[in-house]
Formats: structure tokens, C-alpha cells, sequence
């Protein structure tokens, strides 16, 4: 896998969580911006059409699976992860039927993160991006 | 909607809210710790004094996080529960892990630990989640009774045709109060509960789909 090339966009409110996360993603190699609102990340999108994103559901101002449902609209080749609460999958599912590639729940395992990047950029959905 | 329902959704909702809070928390707590393991991975050369003390604590937040994983996942899940029982039933795997998990810390109070063998599927039953959840809960707190040094509740699952059976089995030294089998069975409104001679059989009706 060249994890190098690969175009993420992490999208979360909670800073500390969303730009730490990113700086160990870096240490791999791998390019990884971030949003913290559904408004930056639909404009960092436009700008940049990420390879995959990394989508928080419960955030402050637009909700993440509006986020979703924007994002698969314009720009239906981004995979979508979607971060979902404990106990909440069925906020999970119902993101999986507007189209998200998978989700996960926080705190986060980063070996499981990378893996479902990869999946997500290897998928049939997500290989045009260059 | 009976007031008692009310006031079950109003504390489950805000639980609710305070343990995503509380996920961001153990969320921000573990990607820090593993910035500071990736960190010295990186600098594996550089040799200090402290250097094991540091690996040695990271090891200790990286496993207490994903203990408070474990209980913020059922917590999340007793809260939402009011929720979920507008539905008609709930997945007995799931909410029987559930009980497992909210139940360590009583059982390990008692002297005791709860092992929950949980099958590969998931397991419909028409029971709703937060009636699931009191009866299995209050189906452990009988099996420890008063107490015992170093026991083990076990909990497994059986899937039936009309019945699908959670059993939970007291720890070895423990004479169950056989008068309790009677109330943990009037906590069902459908179902029924049994005692076997070594096990506390819990009968839940199969949710049938459509």
C-alpha cells in the first residue's frame, strides 16, 4: 500500500482529537487535512475532493450525516467513515444507506483506521481519484 | 406515555449525551498517548533514563482506555435503551454483553468476575432492551448473593425456536435464594425464568421479523 499518495479528510469538532490524530497519521506517511464543521469540510471538499473522509456524526451546526448526504451528492467517488457514539450504531446504519463506506466508533483503534482507509481507497467507489 | 417511561428517557438521554462527551474525552486521552508512543518509536535510538517508566504508563492509559471503552459502550447502551424500547424487541447478544459489562464491578465487589460466552449472531427476542437489561442485571446480583472469594458467574446464550435462553450460573459455593427466581420472573411481562439446580434459565421470547 503506498499510503503516501493517499488524500484524507478528517472532519471532527473536537480539535485535540482531529489534529493529534492527523499528526499520527502523518508519522505514517500518510496526508491527512482537517475540518472541524460541516461547513469547512464541505469547502475543503469543493477545494480538494478528498480520496476518503473521515466524518464525525455529532458535531455543533450541520450534522454529519448532512455533511454525508452533500458530499455523496457532488462528489459521490469520496468514501465516506463516519465516527458514530457507542451505542449509537443506528446512526451508523442509517449513514450506510445515504451511502458511507463504513463506521466506526470512537475512541479509535489507528491500526483499524488505516486498514478501513485502505479498503475504503481500494474500493471499486473510490479508485478514480488520482 | 406513563410517567415512569418519561423519566427513564429523560436520565437515559442525558447519560447519553454526557457519555459522547465522555467518548471525545477517552477519544483525545488515547490519540495522545499514542502520539507520545509513536514518538518514541520514532526516536527508538535515543536512549533516557525514564524511558521504560514512560512505555510502562503509556501501556497503563492504552489498556485503562480501552476498559473505559468497554464501559462507556454499555453505558451509552442502558441509556439508550428507553429509546430502543419503543421498538419491539432487542438483539439478546448484544444487551446480554451489555449486562456482562455493566455488572463487573458489583460482581467483582462480591469477590467475584462474570464471563460472558457471547454466540457469533445476533439473537431477536421480543423483550424491550431496558426490561432485557434489568433482568439479567438483577439475574447476576442474585447469582453472587452474599459474596464469594475468587468465583466466576458465568453467562451464556441458547437460541430456541420459540425461546431463545439466557443462563446465567452462579460461582461455585454460592446456595442461591431459590424466593428470588420467582421476582427476577416477574420482571418479564413476557418470558419466564427457571432454575435448573445450577443454573438460572431466562426465557425470552424470539422477535419474528416482519
Amino acid at each position: 500500500m503506498n499510503m503516501n499518495a493517499w488524500n484524507i479528510l478528517l472532519v471532527d469538532d473536537e480539535v485535540e482529537f482531529v489534529s493529534t490524530l492527523a499528526e499520527r497519521l502523518e508519522l505514517r506517511g500518510i496526508n491527512a487535512r482537517v475540518a472541524y464543521d460541516g461547513e469547512s469540510a464541505l469547502k475543503s471538499v469543493a477545494e480538494n475532493e478528498p480520496q476518503v473522509m473521515v466524518l464525525d456524526v455529532m458535531m455543533p451546526g450541520m450534522k454529519g450525516l448532512d455533511v454525508l448526504q452533500r458530499v455523496k451528492e457532488a462528489h459521490p467517488q469520496t468514501q465516506v467513515i463516519l465516527l458514530t457514539g457507542q451505542g449509537k450504531t443506528r446512526d451508523g446504519i442509517e449513514g450506510m444507506r445515504y451511502g458511507a463506506f463504513a463506521y466506526m466508533m470512537k475512541p479509535l483503534d489507528l491500526d483499524d483506521l488505516i486498514q478501513t482507509l485502505g479498503e475504503a481507497i481500494n474500493s471499486d467507489k473510490g479508485t478514480p481519484h488520482a | 406515555m406513563p410517567e415512569i417511561a418519561q423519566e427513564a428517557r429523560f436520565i437515559g438521554s442525558v447519560t447519553a449525551l454526557s457519555m459522547h462527551e465522555m467518548q471525545n474525552i477517552l477519544a483525545i486521552i488515547r490519540e495522545s498517548a499514542g502520539l507520545m508512543g509513536d514518538i518514541l518509536k520514532v526516536n527508538a535510538k535515543v536512549d533516557f533514563k525514564h524511558r521504560p517508566n514512560m512505555e510502562r504508563t503509556l501501556e497503563h492509559i492504552s489498556s485503562h482506555v480501552d476498559r473505559g471503552k468497554g464501559l462507556l459502550e454499555a453505558t451509552s447502551r442502558l441509556a439508550h435503551s428507553p429509546d430502543e424500547d419503543l421498538l419491539e424487541g432487542c438483539d439478546l447478544t448484544v444487551y446480554a454483553r451489555t449486562v456482562a459489562l455493566l455488572s463487573e464491578r458489583l460482581v467483582r465487589l462480591k469477590g467475584a468476575a462474570v464471563n460472558f460466552a457471547a454466540p457469533p449472531t445476533a439473537m431477536p427476542v421480543a423483550v424491550g432492551a431496558l426490561r432485557l437489561l434489568m433482568t439479567g442485571y438483577k439475574a447476576v446480583q442474585w447469582a453472587v448473593g452474599a459474596g464469594v472469594k475468587d468465583g466466576v458467574v458465568h453467562m451464556d446464550i441458547e437460541s430456541g425456536k420459540d425461546f431463545h435462553v439466557l443462563n446465567v450460573r452462579p460461582p461455585a459455593g454460592i446456595d442461591p435464594d431459590l424466593d428470588g427466581v420467582a421476582f427476577l420472573g416477574a420482571l418479564l411481562d413476557d418470558g419466564k425464568v427457571e432454575w435448573d439446580g445450577s443454573r438460572l434459565r431466562i426465557f425470552l421470547p424470539v422477535r419474528r421479523q416482519g
